[in-house]
């Protein structure tokens, strides 16, 4: 899939409102591959903490023991993270503000985490 | 309020008017109680056991206000203290409100999971509530309620991940929440999110909920993959606030 198709992907996630930024994120060496709208965020930030996210996640999954993980939301004071696995290793990732449309994001990434391949 | 069991409570070596209050109230001799009581709190106003008689004496005298205000002093001065608790159970349980009664059980159950009259009161209270498939019974004490406590080092303090998981799967588990829960708190910081109020981690069979609880421990539920992800933070929720209180308790 080209870069282009990607970052029309992401596009698709950040007219959501409330949504700072979505990018996607390659989880084994921590890095972005594609990134809309993260103008207040350093993506590189984002890809780097999203996979220690993940990684420790994964952690706790195999001590319980369960399969790995696919989605992990961090919902904060002051907004909300939402990564979910696309094709392994990349992550699609959304940023968004608080009183943004957490259940429409979560559903829109999970349909667009299917057309990253 | 009858319950006689309230009169082995009053704690070794506690002032005097404890023991005469209780007597007096038991005999019925409701003011002269209440009178003995204010007069021992002016003297102790933060002895708890003190509070819970006094909230004791305004049950038996009708005045649910005044009890509930007593057993809520008594909470103050002493977080999870028993009988303030089974008394605030008590009052919940008399106005009908079954969940509040529960709410206070559960709480006075982690911190007392062997008494056999807080267990028995519970199943009581659960036999008349309407069945809620979404408000599920907190046990933090029991390891196969996928319901587990750990503190910030990452030991586990009480629960377990569910019925298969052995007690070194807890513990494992446990560690490892308490590191998830740093790097969800750093993660938050840098990213401008605030503090954390929950992490969710959703995988093909299970879906887990990390929540802070204060001071720095952390509560994870871990439920099947089909549970939805609502009721699984309702539950988490609910968990935290018992969690906190036993926390308080121990303190």
């Amino acid at each position: 899939m080209s870069l282009e198709r990607w970052e029309r992907l992401l596009g698709e996630v950040i007219v959501i409102p409330g949504v700072r930024g979505a990018a996607l994120v390659a989880v084994d060496d921590g890095l972005v591959v594609a990134e809309a709208a993260l103008d207040q965020l350093d993506g590189a930030d984002v890809a780097a903490l999203v996979a220690a996210l993940v990684s420790r996640a994964a952690r706790v999954a195999r001590s319980i023991p369960t399969e790995p993980p696919r989605l992990i939301h961090l919902a904060g004071e002051g907004g909300t993270l939402l990564a979910i696995e696309a094709s392994a290793p990349l992550w699609l990732v959304a940023v968004a503000e608080p009183g943004a449309e957490v259940g429409r994001l979560r559903v829109l990434l999970g349909d667009l985490a299917g057309a990253v391949g | 309020m009858s319950d006689s069991s309230h009169a082995s409570l009053t704690p070794a070596g506690a002032p005097s008017f404890l023991d005469l209050g209780e007597r007096l109230r038991q005999h019925g001799q409701l003011d002269a109680a209440a009178t003995v009581t204010m007069n021992g709190l002016r003297q102790w106003p933060t002895l708890a056991a003190g509070h819970d008689l006094r909230g004791r004496i305004e049950a038996d005298r009708g005045d649910d206000h005044a009890a509930a205000e007593a057993w809520g002093a008594a909470l103050a001065c002493e977080p999870g203290h028993l009988g303030a608790l089974k008394g605030l159970a008590f009052l919940a349980f008399r106005g009908h409100d079954f969940a509040a009664a529960e709410r206070h059980l559960e709480v006075a159950v982690a911190r007392a999971p062997h008494d056999a009259t807080l267990l028995g009161a519970l199943d009581r209270v659960r036999s008349r509530r309407p069945a809620a498939p979404a408000d599920e019974p907190i046990r933090l004490d029991d390891p196969t309620s996928g319901l587990l406590l750990g503190d910030a080092d990452g030991m586990r303090l009480s629960g377990g991940v569910g019925p298969e998981a052995s007690a070194e799967a807890a513990d494992a588990a446990a560690a490892e929440t308490a590191g998830l829960l740093r790097e969800a708190t750093r993660s938050a910081r840098l990213l401008g999110l605030g503090g954390v109020k929950h992490l969710v981690v959703e995988c093909a069979d299970a879906r887990l909920a990390v929540l802070p609880v204060a001071p720095g421990a952390a509560l994870l539920a871990v439920r099947s993959g089909s549970t939805p992800v609502g009721r699984l933070l309702a539950t988490a929720q609910r968990a935290a606030g018992v969690a906190t209180q036993w926390l308080a308790g121990l303190q």
